[in-house]
């Protein structure tokens, strides 16, 4: 196995882990964490694509989780910020508890 | 080669951590810790700054953020909530497998896996920064606007918003 196999692998399990984690958690916090989980397995495409496939001098891999880090924790404190709110509303994260749009 | 087998089941196992504990701190924490194992992994193979970047920002700022906002919402029955299942376990994987089936069938079947695996240099940090700020320079003005947004956005979602009848009182 080549270590981009090794890397591509790794990012399909971590994704599929983040993806079990926004379906099955209760607490829309955890619900953030899936997604960075997500987020991050992506990174590591970038990453593996760039140090193992053919060479780059425009370095377009490194580039885009560059960005994608910087709109990743734009997306956390957003979504951190809105639970924050929907919590002061209910008393609650739990998503179960959550079914009603007045608050 | 080495380091990314000893890497890669760490990492996952620190990721199986956090979907799987029920406590939501252990969960944080250990998304914390998987994260970064990431940067390590970044370290090893060559992309330094990448490493530090994911550091500073995943386990830094991410990270303790989400430890942050699960300790103001802490629940009342924090005992209860920690007692109940998941939201249906057998739903979520059968959503699951299936994604991952594609990724590991797209995987085994697809052709850059045949690749050379060629030694890039590592990255050059100088490299980056030229390409930042003349390629990529409209970019990153857009991530600062937005960067701004969410701040001033967060800021004004997290306030203390004052209920519409304690202000009449007043005066």
């Amino acid at each position: 196995m080549n270590p981009l196999a090794l890397l591509l692998t790794l990012s399909s399990l971590l994704f599929a882990l983040g993806l079990l984690a926004v379906l099955t958690r209760r607490n829309a916090i955890l619900i953030l964490v899936g997604i960075e989980l997500m987020l991050n397995a992506a990174n590591i495409n970038f990453i593996a694509f760039w140090r193992y496939g053919p060479p780059d001098p425009e370095l377009t891999g490194p580039m885009f989780v560059l960005f994608s880090i910087a709109i990743a924790a734009a997306e956390a404190a957003v979504g951190l910020a809105i639970i924050l709110m929907v919590f002061r509303h209910t008393r609650s994260t739990d998503l179960n508890k959550l079914d009603s749009l007045h608050g | 080669m080495i380091p990314l087998l000893i890497l890669s089941p760490l990492i996952l196992l620190a990721a199986l951590g956090a979907v799987w504990k029920a406590r939501p701190v252990h969960a944080a924490l250990l998304l914390a810790l998987s994260l970064a194992l990431v940067a390590v992994l970044y370290l090893t193979i060559g992309a330094d700054f990448i490493g530090l970047v994911q550091f500073m920002v995943y386990v830094g700022a991410v990270a303790i953020l989400i430890v942050f906002s699960l300790l103001i919402t802490r629940p009342s029955d924090e005992a209860e909530e920690i007692q109940r299942r998941p939201r249906s376990m057998v739903t979520g994987l059968i959503c699951t497998l299936p994604v991952l089936a594609v990724l590991l069938i797209a995987l085994v079947k697809g052709d850059p896996l045949t690749l050379p695996a060629a030694d890039a240099p590592p990255l050059s940090i100088a490299r980056l920064g030229e390409l930042l700020f003349t390629t990529h320079a409209p970019a990153v003005l857009a991530v600062g606007v937005l960067l701004t947004a969410v701040m001033i956005g967060a800021a004004l979602f997290a306030r203390d918003i004052e209920k519409p009848k304690s202000n009449q009182p007043e005066k």
